[in-house]
């Protein structure tokens, strides 16, 4: 019986993919997975599989931690029997609605550059039979085939395991099944316009700018995006009470996030909505609508612009002006970098930083949540301070440099293990003495130059000029050296030329670092302002971190020193530890 | 002198090179032949150091490179077979990071690649990324990468894939001097009338094995055929002229 079904379809789509246009849908599609460009890149290439499951995770693991919050024993043992379970899943819907709209956006954003076909598609489909058009059409359908894939992968396990989290204390299935439809459709819509943003974006880009100003821009907007992504998934702690609590006329910056939309539109189609809530609810399809409507003429328009004309573009003349080379910075490099090999590999490893996408947009995004984690702690700061000066030097204020430099030291230290153009490592292979163990003094230079500018031109003068030199003095002193102590201890049996090594393997204790992560933002950004706050008006109190300093140094030093010959060579590789070796005798 | 002493190299038990010997004295341009798969990439890898032989070393001035490696990569110049270079780096940033890491002189440097830079006709371009350069731009970037530092020994992997005319010959004219100067230059090609006209000896390879070894005037003496004939005559079994009637009978067929 299902042979019947399903065997006609399988003969439509082994018949449609040797079609010239299916061929091309699929080539567009794994091109949009495995990354595009112009340069011959060694990207990151996870795999379709692996991507939709790592997309997929977020939603299935918020949906299980949820258990917690709904299940009727822990309900019972908190002595909150009688709760309204849809008023009570209003937060957590509007989390997964945000959730998917930062995933999926994210997930456009990272792979913007392949979104739209480029200079190899340009050489390897146009010299073939085939009309532009058809290639255009051939990658619109491949992009909306992607966009609906990853809405429906993205809240797949939310869309199964959060209803049933929530109806946990119902009988009715009836309840379960209204609840999965809304919730799936309004975060699958969410995700779809999240995509759509992007991509008409992008296309709007295109069609505007040239294609010089577009290459230039394109880094800054990916940022701009990321920003608001990561500011959108933290508005998800305050948003859904305040539009819960507002019972008149919304404020105007609900209009400004999509998410509101989304959450005000599962709201009344439940039939819980404020009159104000249906208002904003109104705005979501004519908003999917409109976005795609721009999108795709965006998108056509930027095609036109860009890929028809790539021939001319390639013909343009290779010629860019000087850059100007600052004297301190040749000063300041030259008293900071001592050996050939920092002078050589420091300069590529900021270039890389600057230049290269990916690392780019990783970092923006660690910077994204840094502003995000620090404007929430300059609002607390002031939320019940009686002055500024009580402002100032109240845990929260305190907090700032702290949380920026441990988001720096912490996103440096992931990037420099993003590999870029690994084919082209084979020239620090060729330069390099393995032996020669200066990768981590390479590193601290790269991150603490990243890091303390910072401390020294922001912190500082604020400081002076709020609380004077001594407290400015101390706190400055302070955040500088917890910085080249979380530099150390990340640094610890650092042997790589950053992003010249492969990705490292996943290993078990990779879930035990990340704890330690949280647990070291704990320490460094919390803790240790709480203590600074009461330490600064009694100084003596400082003291008391004497010890701690000592042993965040003397940890890393030891274990640098036993490290063996061996695993402080040079690598440009990572292997996977073996647990048998063979021999190889007969070689 | 370079010498290359039994040199053997397996992948997984399967051999890539065996037993490979020869030597490169000072002012000699040791030509390396062979078709696909016969072994010269592995050759040139292990010959830079880039790959620890399996079996047997190479020498250089009577000693094991693999003993001081980077004293031996100060005085070597290689041109690899693909030209991987970093795209977001311009070509002056690129070159700039080599002469450094080689430890020059950042005065000597400046000089040397603004002049070397005009010479390869790259100079209006330095300040531009690498990635929008062309594919003979980037192969002359990699050849003065590998001539600045005014190294002893020259390895070139297919150094005039991609090249323009006029480079091409200036290179061909370079490599000439070089072994005048008294340089050692190994020099691998596919290009037959390349290796003839620049080297002066010829080393033929065959699925990792030595077929053929001596000078070029030699070698075509002994068979009495050109060199292009001679490396057909000694590493292709297959009849050329067959294959290609083949291949048009295939195109040709319904």
């Amino acid at each position: 019986m299902i042979s019947l079904l399903t065997d006609p379809i399988r003969h439509w789509w082994g018949y449609y993919r040797q079609r010239p246009f299916g061929r091309m849908v699929q080539l567009f599609v794994a091109r949009i997975f495995r990354g595009g460009g112009d340069s011959d890149t060694e990207g990151i290439d996870l795999g379709i599989g692996l991507v939709l499951t790592l997309l997929a995770l977020p939603g299935g693991f918020v949906s299980i931690l949820l258990l917690d919050k709904y299940g009727t024993l822990l309900q019972w043992m908190r002595g909150t029997l009688n709760v309204d379970p849809l008023l009570m899943s209003v937060p957590d819907e509007y989390f997964f609605i945000v959730l998917s709209m930062t995933v999926t956006g994210g997930a456009a954003v990272w792979r913007w550059d392949a979104i739209f076909p480029d200079r190899r598609d340009y050489m390897n489909l146009v010299p073939l039979p085939i009309s532009t058009r058809t290639i255009f059409f051939a990658n619109l359908v491949a992009v909306l085939f992607l966009a609906g894939l990853i809405a429906l992968d993205v809240n797949a396990a939310s869309c199964i395991l959060f209803p049933m989290v929530v109806g946990a204390t119902q009988t009715k299935f009836l309840f379960f099944a209204k609840f999965v439809a809304v919730h799936a459709v309004g975060v699958v819509l969410a995700s779809v316009f999240s995509f759509l943003a992007v991509f008409s974006m992008l296309g709007l880009l295109m069609a505007l700018l040239p294609a010089r100003a577009f290459r230039r821009l394109s880094a800054y907007i990916r940022g701009i995006v990321v920003v608001y992504l990561v500011t959108l998934l933290c508005t998800s702690f305050a948003v859904p009470d305040k539009l819960l609590r507002t019972t008149g006329a919304l404020p105007s910056w609900t209009l400004l996030f999509p998410s509101c939309w989304f959450l005000s539109l599962c709201q009344s189609w439940r039939g819980r909505a404020s009159p104000a809530l249906t208002e904003l609810a109104r705005l979501a399809l004519p908003g999917i609508a409109a976005l795609t409507v721009v999108a795709l003429g965006c998108y056509a328009i930027g095609y036109h612009r860009h890929f028809v004309r790539i021939p001319e573009l390639a013909e343009a003349a290779v010629t860019a002006p000087k850059p100007r080379r600052s004297r301190v910075g040749a000063f300041l490099g030259r008293l900071v970098l001592r050996t050939p090999f920092q002078k050589g590999c420091f300069p590529f490893v900021w270039r890389t930083l600057v230049r290269s996408e990916m690392h780019r947009l990783v970092l923006t995004g660690i910077g994204g949540l840094g502003l995000v984690l620090s404007s929430q702690a300059l609002m607390n700061a002031f939320a019940g301070a009686k002055s500024l000066h009580q402002a100032a030097l109240s845990p929260d204020a305190l907090s700032i440099p702290f949380i920026l430099t441990f988001l720096i030291i912490i996103g440096l230290r992931i990037v420099f293990e993003i590999p870029v153009e690994l084919r082209s490592n084979w020239i620090f292979q060729l330069m390099l003495d393995p032996d020669r163990q200066e990768c981590q003094s390479l590193a601290r230079k790269v991150v603490l130059t990243s890091a303390l500018p910072l401390v020294l031109a922001i912190t500082f003068p604020a400081h002076v000029y709020l609380e004077g030199l001594r407290v400015a003095f101390l706190h400055t002193l302070l955040v500088a050296t917890w910085s080249v102590l979380l530099t150390n201890i990340v640094l610890i049996r650092f042997r790589k030329v950053p992003f010249t090594c492969t990705l490292p393997i996943f290993k078990q204790h990779s879930i035990v670092l990340l704890l330690a992560v949280c647990f070291g933002y704990l320490t460094y950004a919390i803790s240790t302002p709480e203590f600074e706050s009461s330490a600064l008006t009694e100084p003596l109190r400082m003291i008391g971190l004497v010890p701690v300093a000592a042993v965040a140094w003397f940890i890393p030093h030891r274990l640098d020193k036993n490290t063996i010959d061996i695993e402080r060579k040079l690598i440009f590789e990572e292997s996977a530890t073996r647990t048998i070796e063979a021999l190889r005798l007969s070689d | 002198m370079l010498e290359a002493v039994h040199l053997t190299k397996r992948y997984a038990s399967l051999p890539a090179v065996q037993d490979l010997s020869f030597s490169l004295r000072s002012g000699m341009v040791l030509g390396c032949l062979g078709p696909n798969g016969s072994g010269k990439s592995t050759t040139v890898k292990m010959l830079t150091g880039l790959l620890e032989p399996t079996r047997g070393v190479v020498q250089f001035d009577g000693h094991n490179i693999q003993d001081n490696l980077q004293a031996y990569r100060k005085r070597l110049g290689y041109v690899p077979e693909e030209a991987h270079l970093y795209p977001y780096l311009t070509g002056w940033e690129y070159l700039e990071m080599v002469g450094t890491l080689r430890g020059m002189a950042s005065h000597t440097l400046g000089i040397k690649l603004d002049s070397l830079l005009e010479l390869f006709s790259l100079h209006p371009h330095r300040h531009a990324s690498i990635g929008t350069y062309s594919k003979g731009m980037r192969q002359r970037v990699l050849l003065i990468a590998a001539i600045m530092d005014n190294p002893d020994v020259f390895i070139f992997d297919e150094p005039l894939s991609g090249l323009d005319v006029a480079s091409a010959l200036i290179f061909k004219n370079l490599v000439q001097a070089l072994g005048q100067q008294g340089k050692l230059v190994f020099y691998c090609s596919h290009v037959l009338e390349v290796v003839e006209k620049v080297c002066s000896d010829v080393l033929i390879l065959r699925k990792g094995v030595v077929i053929a070894q001596d000078s070029v005037a030699n070698i075509g003496q002994i068979l009495g055929q050109s060199l292009e004939s001679t490396f057909l005559h000694l590493v292709d079994d297959v009849d050329t002229r067959n294959v290609a009637h083949a291949i048009v009978e295939v195109m040709n067929a319904a």
